[in-house]
């Protein structure tokens, strides 16, 4: 990311607020979250189970469940009417014109002739649910091409065997004729992204992408998206829970709890100078290979059910660092620098001055060290 | 109570095979020739890749399969052919196991306290019923749990409690070895490592030994004391965690640790992880012996690759 490259901005969450309505009442899921996503970046969003990353990212594509309603908010895209086909690159074309769409208020149609799979594609957690049982891995991946851009078949096939040679499969001819039953782990996932790359999207979502698979598939598949977002220039969000994944694909991080973003940064910021105690948590929650600590830190308590509603911060009861206002108000955004702020009342000029747990900075402390040893500017 | 490794090993498995037939041409051999041991009060980790045998080998110890070939001794009783009735009654009440996923092994329309309580009825172990009740309020209670839950079903409680309410029912009958079979996989982060300081609280307490079976070595590292590295079902390096993770021998042992991501966004950044083909890499696992790097670390390789690998 070059300073002098202007940032464009494809994807503004704004003020998002959604509730799922369930026969046990109305489960109160994202309250009011912002996100910004600029081309060629990476943005991470982190929480536990329920936080409702999953579910932000669905309001993006359009895909959330029936019994969803979006109370306010808005998630503008910004895209390129590209009638230029399937090869078709605004970057090089002066005359290109960008259109500003808010998806919430597309209907389904447009939003599936659009934006699915065509502008923005999405790689789900488990390989096995997300490709067709019955059909062949080249039929799977020629379909989006075929529907989204009328290309005919020899050429979708071409298209279809070159993508499967650039995310790493070798013998790409045999395999297009293959089922996905007959491909491992690994490889399955690799076919769901090159079935994600095929209609040159503008933004990928990656929801846990890993999580089901081993850890040195999991390192060559974060390689692999890697080196195909450099090449492509596409944006990318990582929906995950692992920290470890985050250090290694992220320019920026989102922590969410309980449907709100706490904590965003860059990643430098979200690692080595956290404010928020939810973050404080989960970093010590992390297993650490560099230490011998006997027990690992957990942060106490589950996440909170969303059905009933909390007055004050969601977080304050598994907070050892609350204050009596965590009981009554919500904590706002507070800014720390242009890119760093956090919700938390510690950051009010009133607030008592608290330190992250000592443990911790004696962590990050030992993690600076460790990249100032290998050459990097802290 | 700290792990014994003066006195006799708890479990002793020796040239254990695991072969299937899937067709009259076709075997796979899950598991083939692991030998290694726990001791009691000691937390031995098992850990590879999916497909690497490592659940096989839980299930042949607690023999719910017939192992192939090989022997496992138990507590000094031989438990790989056929076992006497006494045998299997002591083997059962003795070893236990915990799942990967609480929510498929609770009986969903069973209370929790006739789920643990099963293993007192089944062996005879209480006179009465309030007998019973009191058994499994103090083992809730052991695991976290209020004695308020014994009455609810298992759909009322979070995948955490789910779990503790596994390791309850493994508990009850004070076993002396219990295999964790992936059994905190299913859960989120921060509710991993609440069950895994449950896990060693109560090995502390009851001096337990476990097998535990996982994939993620960092949660690995914190619980157990030794492991053993598992590739297309052979034991390919075993040792004390600190041997394994600061001297890693064999290259697959090495791929794997250094395909785990560090939480160090400076570092983490531009690093990849080493990598590592069986196919290509040229070493025969059925080629290798047994050899000992020092102490109690062992790797399985031939004569040559131990001097190249050791130099």
């Amino acid at each position: 990311m070059s300073e002098e490259k202007k940032r464009k901005k494809i994807l503004e969450v704004k003020d998002l607020d959604i509730t799922f309505e369930t026969t046990a009442g109305n489960v109160h899921a994202i309250r009011g979250v912002n996100i910004d996503l600029y081309q060629g970046e990476t943005v991470a969003i982190v929480g536990e189970s329920g936080s409702g990353k999953s579910v932000t990212m669905r309001a993006a594509m359009g895909i959330l469940a029936k019994n969803a309603v979006v109370n306010k908010g808005e998630i503008i895209y910004r895209y390129c009417d590209n009638i230029g086909g399937i090869d078709y690159n605004p970057e090089y074309d002066e005359n290109a014109v960008w259109k500003e769409a808010d998806i919430l208020k597309m209907d389904k149609k447009w939003i599936r002739k659009h934006i699915n799979g065509r502008r923005i594609a999405m790689v789900f957690q488990d390989p096995m649910t997300s490709l067709d049982p019955t059909m062949t891995i080249g039929k799977q991946i020629m379909e989006g091409m075929i529907w989204h851009y009328k290309i005919d078949k020899q050429d979708a096939y071409n298209r279809a065997v070159g993508l499967l040679k650039e995310v790493g499969i070798e013998d790409a001819e045999k395999r297009m004729k293959q089922y996905p039953h007959q491909l491992s782990g690994g490889m399955r996932q690799r076919v769901v992204i090159a079935i994600a790359l095929s209609c040159n999207p503008d933004l990928l979502i990656c929801d846990e992408p890993t999580t089901a698979l081993d850890v040195n598939i999991q390192a060559k598949i974060l390689e692999l998206i890697k080196k195909v977002q450099k090449e492509r220039d596409i944006a990318v969000i990582y929906i995950t829970h692992d920290l470890g994944v985050v250090a290694k694909v992220a320019d920026y991080v989102n922590v969410m709890y309980a449907g709100k973003i706490v904590e965003v940064g860059n990643i430098n910021e979200i690692f080595y100078d956290p404010r928020h105690p939810y973050t404080w948590g989960l970093l010590s929650a992390m297993p650490d290979l560099g230490t011998d600590d006997e027990r690992l830190y957990t942060i106490p308590g589950s996440p909170p059910n969303l059905l009933h509603e909390k007055e004050g911060d969601a977080f304050a009861p598994r907070n050892a660092y609350a204050l009596e206002i965590d009981d009554k108000l919500d904590p706002p955004m507070f800014e720390i620098t242009d890119t760093h702020s956090a919700a938390t009342w510690l950051l009010d000029p009133r607030a008592p001055k608290v330190e992250m747990p000592k443990e911790l900075k004696l962590r990050i402390e030992r993690m600076k060290k460790e990249a100032q040893a290998n050459g990097s500017e802290l | 109570m700290a792990a014994n490794y003066n006195a006799e090993p708890l479990l002793e498995v020796k040239g254990l095979k695991q072969y299937f037939t899937v067709s009259k041409t076709f075997m796979v051999k899950a598991v083939d020739d692991v030998s290694f041991k726990v001791y009691p009060g000691e937390t031995y980790g098992l850990v590879g890749e999916s497909g690497s045998g490592k659940s096989t080998i839980g299930r042949s110890i607690i023999r719910l399969y017939d192992p192939t070939a090989g022997t496992i001794t138990f507590n000094g009783m031989d438990i790989s052919g056929k076992m006497s009735r006494q045998t299997q009654k002591d083997l059962r009440v003795m070893m236990q196991m915990v799942f990967q996923d609480p929510m498929a092994s609770l009986n969903p329309r069973k209370k929790i306290k006739d789920i643990i309580g099963e293993a007192l009825d089944i062996h005879n172990v209480c006179k009465s019923a309030a007998e019973r009740d009191e058994k499994v309020e103090a083992i809730l209670t052991k695991v976290g749990l209020a004695k308020e839950h014994a009455d609810r079903y298992p759909h009322q409680f979070s995948g955490g409690q789910r779990q503790r309410v596994g390791i309850a029912r493994a508990l009850i009958l004070n076993p002396k070895l219990i295999i964790a079979d992936e059994c905190i996989s299913a859960l989120d982060v921060s509710i991993q490592a609440q069950v895994v300081n449950l896990m060693k609280d109560i090995q502390e307490e009851l001096g337990t030994a476990y097998l535990f079976i996982a994939h993620d070595l960092s949660m690995v590292k914190y619980i157990s004391d030794r492991i053993g590295v598992l590739h297309l079902g052979h034991l390919l390096e075993t040792g004390t965690t600190d041997e394994i993770f600061n001297n890693p021998v064999h290259p697959y042992t090495k791929s794997l640790l250094s395909a785990i991501p560090i939480p160090n966004p400076e570092l983490e950044k531009n690093r990849i992880a080493l990598n590592y083909d069986y196919k290509t890499s040229g070493i025969d696992y059925t080629k290798g012996t047994e050899h000992l790097i020092d102490g109690t670390h062992y790797v399985k390789c031939t004569d040559e690759e131990y001097a190249k690998w050791t130099k």
